[in-house]
């Protein structure tokens, strides 16, 4: 009985590994092309595995809840109802095992990324290999490889590039020996500069391995500590912004955001993003929102929030929302802001707080509770691109937006 | 003298001529490359000292010693194949025309370097002495090789140790362009033998019968324990020293410094460079082949016939070798690799 | 049971144990016969075996060894002492040229089981020609084996695998080992003679050497362990073939790589060793391959400079310190 493997699909530039969180299609079930047959976390979202083909879901499935390298067969597509005999689960590691008499019939055509928005610029495409081969995650292909960058005048010994290629280091990072040589010891020493946590004094403890998701958190916020950051705070009035948000039936992370992008607007250079080689100035505003989910963080993303009209907004941030609430957000919908809002005015005891500068962007902006009409607003700043009175000019205009709210947050 | 040993060196110095012309043809026809050192006007020393052998004495030769080979029974084709670098040769492929062995025949090689063959046959004549076995070995040489030292360490520890070994000097007078009065203060090579009480004599190589009967008595003598014996067999090459070279001398004068030891025979070779005529070479006199056929049919030995016939079948079976030549394929890389530690692999790293 | 002999003695007992076995044996060279052995390796022989089995040769290297070379082709077994490396130098054309072409260009159809002996390098104010070592030129000869025992127990196993081989194969004896001490305990199984052995075991860096370097390295690297850096101490016992394997799983683990001879650096055995684990362990090395190697100079008589020609202990713990210590 013709049936072609279906693998785990890339669906982002980052992710090596994957779990399916729930199968929607059983064995048997006929399935159509584009048809959704199971739902898989990767490192940001949940989304879905989409059928390559029509035809008819076959076994064995992989199991839910535990990691899968992309590329692995989880399921596959026959052309015909199969004997339900075959539908057992699959352990994901050990299809890897060229023992396994899985019969598996490899497709030159891989399946489409199956990420539910239309537009996918940063899928990458997924390289070529045997869907059974692969126990170790594969490398995407935009995935840096620091042996290929060009690193010119750099000493590193062949042993020790081998060794920060492995510990996925930037070779152009590690500090060199006195000599201005990188040897395995530099290696070593930078990679261990996360020191070890120290937990034996401590009481008794065991390990809750991370979800994809707060395994990627956790790596961007790491990957901020290379920032320099600054912060400068103003108290600033919120009752002519909270009435208009009442009169007009808009969300007031709405209306910050807006005020946020108009800002940004004035001083472009806050729509700045600090690169090894200059500044990447951006071209259009857009905000990133920080929001609580359970269990996860997330920052949905309001596009060209300067040009869009008000209602225009509205929509796209309930769009956003609800995609959330689904669990059904790609990509496309939470990266590539240009400058953030943090808002945890919600809690009312939080008076104040300072938020963490996301890789890419100069500045984000946190929230406090309102009290007395007021709020404390925070700017993070990544120094390397703003300086202090640019944050404090940035805050004074911001404070004016929030003055007459009728100039900018109606249609 | 046998009417059939003399038949048979007949036999053998027209197969070594055709032999040798053939060659030269095949190496104008690219099928044979490298050097080519050719043997004809000399072969009555070959066919003469090795008929005089036993089966079980040894032969040790110098890189122009494809008569030899052929003389001491190893097959045309072999020897053809050999020349042309292909796997039937006797060496495999692997030697060419200067390194030709056969084990099974005992003919122990050709070799490149001048003065190595008395180093190998006097470890041979160690072995037989060491065994004391009737076997003997015979190391040829050419007079340009007399002036080496391992010729004078050997012949010292030949007669030391009373080793069985017969030196033949083949003394064609040239190590390849230089005359003997132009390399060697003493040019009667066997009084040099006399240096280390080794029984030395000179021979007429023209004469096919008198090299047989020298061999002949100095094997009896090695044989009955008298130790090494040594022949200065004086012999003339037609050609140049190999393929690459024109052969820049007159023969006309040349065979007059022969009878004569002429001393200008070096003035007057250098004045007149070209390469001898067919003329020329016929004005010579008869070469040591006319010297026994003709000997032959004024004894009755051979009829006319019958020395048609026999070199119909020369004819012949040097066709064959250079056919049995051209079918063999070229030896594989792998052969080689396995010919350098004789085939056993890794097995030798004990 | 294992006795303390000296290195003469291991060799002596091992020549004798195979020429009694095996009546193809003979020994040959200068004074091996009623003198002894310059060395005294042949001591006692001759009049064991008599003169047709240990034999005293005239001063005729080229014309001997060639000898030696011809014996093996109808099968004897010849052991050639050729009294040292430098008088070698006359026999190279039938080491070269003979003993390891015939084999080949008569397309294998005679083995070679020849041994030539030969003592060498650099021992007490010699002076300049009769202190040479020649690995390099005769490492460059394909089908020659090259076995350089340090210890007696591996000049007892490698003489007797000599002489076994049908190869021809080159012992190469350095003069100052001869009656140097170590334990022989007859009844081990030989280790292959091509085997490299790790004489002391260690992460921090790999020590290739050979013959008596080998034991200046080991007294180098247990100094160097009283200072904390564990070197791994690898004697070759053969310069042909080499145990290629065993050296890249030491660099593999290690990542450092040092050579020390007593040879002359310029294209002597440490560059070929260095050239090809550069080649064969690019990926492993935390710092260059380095050398440590005799001066590209003839040896002097004087004693001062003479010593200070050739790797020392000192001059060895300088050279691996260097290696670790670098991009520290």
């Amino acid at each position: 009985m013709p049936r072609e493997a279906l693998t785990l699909p890339v669906l982002s530039d980052t992710m090596q590994t994957g779990q399916l969180s729930e199968w929607l299609k059983q064995p048997g079930d006929p399935v159509k092309k584009g048809e959704a047959v199971a739902e898989v976390e990767s490192d940001k979202a949940i989304m879905e595995v989409e059928a390559f083909k029509d035809g008819f879901l076959d076994g064995p499935l992989a199991a839910t809840g535990q990691d899968i390298p992309v590329g692995e067969v989880i399921a596959y597509i026959a052309d015909s109802p199969a004997p339900s005999s075959s539908a057992h689960n699959i352990d994901p590691p050990s299809t890897s095992s060229p023992e396994t008499s899985t019969p598996v019939i490899q497709t030159k055509d891989k399946p489409k990324n199956s990420v539910l928005t239309k537009d996918k610029p940063e899928t990458p495409v997924q390289p070529e290999q045997s869907p059974v081969s692969t126990a170790i995650p594969s490398t995407t292909v935009n995935h840096t490889d620091p042996s290929k960058k060009h690193l010119k005048g750099l000493k590193i010994s062949p042993y020790a590039r081998g060794l920060a290629q492995e510990l996925d280091l930037d070779p152009s990072t590690i500090r060199p020996a006195a000599d201005g040589t990188i040897r395995s010891p530099q290696v070593i020493a930078a990679a261990l500069q996360a020191k070890p946590v120290e937990l034996d004094y401590g009481p008794q403890w065991h390990y809750k391995l991370f979800t994809p998701t707060h395994r990627a958190i956790a790596d961007n916020m790491t990957a901020t500590l290379g920032t320099p950051t600054f912060r400068v705070s103003a108290r600033l009035p919120m009752d002519k912004l909270l009435h208009t948000a009442n009169e007009q039936h808009l969300s007031l992370t709405l209306l910050l955001a807006r005020a946020l992008a108009l800002s940004v607007k004035k001083y472009p250079q806050f729509n700045a993003a600090y690169t090894p080689m200059a500044l990447a100035q951006r071209k259009q505003v857009d905000v990133g929102i920080a929001m609580d989910i359970p269990g996860s963080l997330l920052t949905p993303v309001l596009r060209n929030v300067v040009k869009q009209s008000i209602s225009s907004l509205s929509n796209d941030w309930n769009t956003l929302k609800a995609k959330i609430k689904a669990r059904r957000i790609s990509a496309s919908d939470y990266k590539g802001a240009t400058i953030y809002l943090s808002n945890l005015g919600m809690f009312q005891v939080v008076t104040q707080f300072e938020a963490i500068v996301p890789p890419g962007a100069a500045a984000i902006l946190a929230v406090g509770a309102i009290q007395e009409e007021h709020a404390v607003f925070t700017l993070s700043c990544d120094h390397r691109v703003v300086y202090g009175a640019d944050a404090a000019r940035f805050l004074e205009y911001f404070s004016q937006l929030l003055e007459k709210p009728d100039s900018w947050a109606t249609n | 003298m046998e009417r059939s040993v003399l038949k048979s060196m007949l036999k053998d110095m027209l197969l070594a001529r055709a032999f040798e012309e053939q060659a030269a043809y095949e190496y104008t026809q690219g099928n044979i490359a490298g050097f080519l050192h050719l043997y004809p006007g000399e072969e009555a020393v070959a066919v003469g000292v090795l008929h005089a052998a036993e089966p079980g004495d040894y032969i040790v030769s110098t890189y122009r010693e494809h008569v030899h080979a052929l003389v001491r029974g190893v097959p045309p084709g072999k020897i053809m194949a050999e020349l042309f670098g292909r796997k039937d040769g006797c060496s495999g492929g692997l030697g060419g025309s200067m390194h030709l062995f056969d084990k099974q025949r005992r003919f122990m090689g050709g070799y490149g370097i001048v003065g190595e063959t008395y180093p190998v046959s006097t470890g041979i004549a160690y072995a037989i002495a060491m065994r004391e076995l009737p076997e003997a070995v015979i190391c040829f040489f050419g007079d340009g090789a007399v002036n080496q030292g391992t010729f004078h360490e050997s012949l010292n520890m030949a007669a030391l140790w009373n080793l069985p070994i017969l030196f033949v000097c083949e003394n064609n007078r040239y190590q390849i362009g230089t005359e003997i009065h132009r390399h060697s203060k003493v040019t009667e090579v066997y009084k040099r033998a006399c240096a280390y009480k080794i029984p030395a004599e000179q021979v007429n190589g023209m004469d096919v019968i008198e090299v047989y009967k020298a061999t002949q008595s100095a094997l009896l003598r090695i044989r009955e324990g008298t130790g090494p014996q040594f022949l200065e067999i004086e012999t003339y090459r037609l050609r140049g020293h190999s393929m690459a070279d024109p052969g820049s001398y007159r023969p006309k004068v040349e065979v007059q410094a022969f009878k004569d030891e002429d001393p200008v025979t070096v003035m007057l070779q250098e004045s007149l460079p070209e390469y001898p005529s067919a003329e020329q070479i016929s004005a010579i006199g008869k070469d040591n082949i006319e010297h026994l056929s003709e000997h032959m049919h004024q004894a009755d030995l051979i009829s006319p016939e019958e020395f048609l016939r026999m070199k119909q079948q020369v004819a012949d079976s040097v066709e064959q070798a250079v056919q049995y030549a051209l079918q063999s394929p070229e030896p594989s890389m792998e052969e080689a690799f396995s010919a350098l530690n004789c085939n056993r692999g890794q097995e030798v790293l004990i | 049971m294992a006795n303390e002999v000296m290195l003469w003695q291991a060799m002596n007992k091992a020549m004798d144990i195979e020429m009694a076995a095996d009546n193809s044996i003979f020994t040959m060279g200068e004074d091996v016969g009623l003198y002894g052995g310059s060395y005294r390796v042949t001591e006692g022989l001759y009049a064991k075996y008599g003169e047709w089995r240990v034999r005293d040769t005239p001063i005729s290297e080229g014309g001997f060894t060639g000898l030696g070379v011809g014996a093996a082709m109808v099968g004897m077994r010849p052991v050639i002492e050729i009294m040292t490396i430098n008088f070698a130098l006359l026999a190279l054309d039938a080491i070269i040229n003979m003993a390891t072409k015939i084999p080949f260009m008569s397309g294998g159809q005679f083995p070679m089981p020849l041994v030539i002996r030969v003592p060498g390098g650099v021992a007490k104010q010699l002076a300049a020609q009769h202190s040479q070592r020649l690995e390099h030129t005769l490492m460059n000869v394909p089908g020659l084996r090259i076995a350089v025992p340090s210890t007696p127990q591996d000049a007892w196993w490698q003489l007797r695998q000599a002489i076994q081989s049908n190869e021809p194969v080159i012992v190469l004896e350095h003069e100052l080992l001869y009656f140097s001490k170590g334990s022989l305990d007859t009844n081990l199984d030989p280790v292959p003679m091509h085997r490299a052995l790790i004489r002391k075991e260690g992460d921090a860096l790999t020590l290739i050497s050979y013959s008596r370097s080998v034991l200046l390295a080991q007294q180098a690297a247990e100094r160097l362990a009283e200072d904390g850096i564990d070197i791994e101490v690898i004697d070759l016992r053969s310069l042909s073939p080499i145990d290629w394997q065993t050296c890249i799983d030491s660099v593999s683990k290690t990542h450092h790589l040092l050579i020390v001879e007593e040879d002359c650096g310029f294209a002597g055995a440490g560059a070929e060793i260095a050239a090809t684990l550069s080649e064969r362990c690019f990926f492993e090395l935390d710092a260059p391959v380095q050398r440590h190697t005799g001066l590209d100079l003839p040896t002097p008589y004087n004693g001062t400079l003479e010593a200070a020609t050739i790797p020392t202990v000192s001059s060895i713990i300088n050279a691996v310190k260097q290696l670790v210590q670098s991009g520290e």
